[in-house]
């Protein structure tokens, strides 16, 4: 009856939410999304810049396309940046840290890119969020004990990523 | 002084469920007596507002350490103690959805 009552009212009022939050450990992570987000938010700049040179500012469809891009690129660099915190902040432990001290910061690099790469169309930005999350996906491979090799992305725009091994 | 709040997540199960209600109290000197066993809302920086029960304090340090019940459970063995100041609510009422 009274958890009725409170339902009733949280529906209207819509109250506070604390998470007694659980994680169940799939144990699946990889970077590749989190790279691959990185990728696309390199691509959506190369696309605005591409737009800006050809397009014409006074055309709605030109503002149509514009704003499209700007969304992708807004939501790839945010993806970027959660797919990372989410290894960081689930997977990588003590051991790991360990073994690469540097994590931590690199780890704070990414945030920091990603913001700028969301802020801005600043495509050396973009760039150097990518490298910053291969060298990511380095460590993370390492930790798995899998080789990694670098090659050029088979699509646009072609920057060098970290594949594992296998 | 007090604040009514809906449960989210499973990691205090069987006792608290997700959907559950808690009124906490916000009252700082009730929450300045916040002991093992009692049931505590906080902020975390990553998880936002939580809930999760105190398994001990370091009075000295001004840390307090929370678990959940489920071995699921992320709490201070994932993120460490928590600051005593980051204790925004202390449960004084468990509103259940289903008789537990």
């Amino acid at each position: 009856m009274i958890y009725q009552l409170i339902s009733a009212m949280d529906k209207r009022l819509g109250f506070e939410r604390a998470s007694a939050h659980c994680d169940v450990p799939c144990g699946i992570y990889d970077p590749s999304t989190a790279q691959i987000a990185a990728l696309t938010v390199v691509r959506m700049m190369d696309l605005i810049a591409d737009l800006e040179s050809k397009g014409n500012p006074h055309d709605a469809a030109y503002h149509n396309t514009l704003g499209r891009y700007v969304t992708v690129k807004e939501e790839h660099a945010e993806k970027a940046k959660h797919e990372v915190r989410v290894i960081w902040g689930d997977y990588i432990k003590a051991q790991h840290i360990e073994k690469h001290p540097g994590v931590h910061n690199l780890v704070h690099q990414i945030m920091m890119l990603g913001s700028k790469s969301r802020q801005t169309t600043d495509r050396e930005a973009a760039v150097q969020l990518v490298e910053a999350i291969n060298q990511f996906a380095e460590i993370f491979w390492d930790t798995k004990g899998v080789a990694t090799k670098r090659a050029k992305a088979p699509y646009n725009p072609p920057l060098e990523l970290v594949y594992p091994a296998l | 002084m007090f604040r009514l709040i809906k449960v989210t997540g499973e990691s205090l199960s069987p006792s608290y469920r997700e959907g559950d209600y808690v009124v906490v109290t916000t009252i700082p000197f009730l929450l300045r007596r916040v002991k093992a066993g009692d049931r505590i809302v906080f902020q975390n920086e990553l998880y936002g507002l939580m809930i999760k029960q105190v398994k001990e304090i370091d009075y000295e340090e001004g840390k307090v350490y929370v678990v959940g019940s489920h071995p699921y459970s992320v709490d201070s063995r994932h993120f460490g103690a928590i600051e005593r100041q980051d204790v925004t609510g202390k449960v004084i009422w468990h509103i259940p959805r289903r008789k537990v």
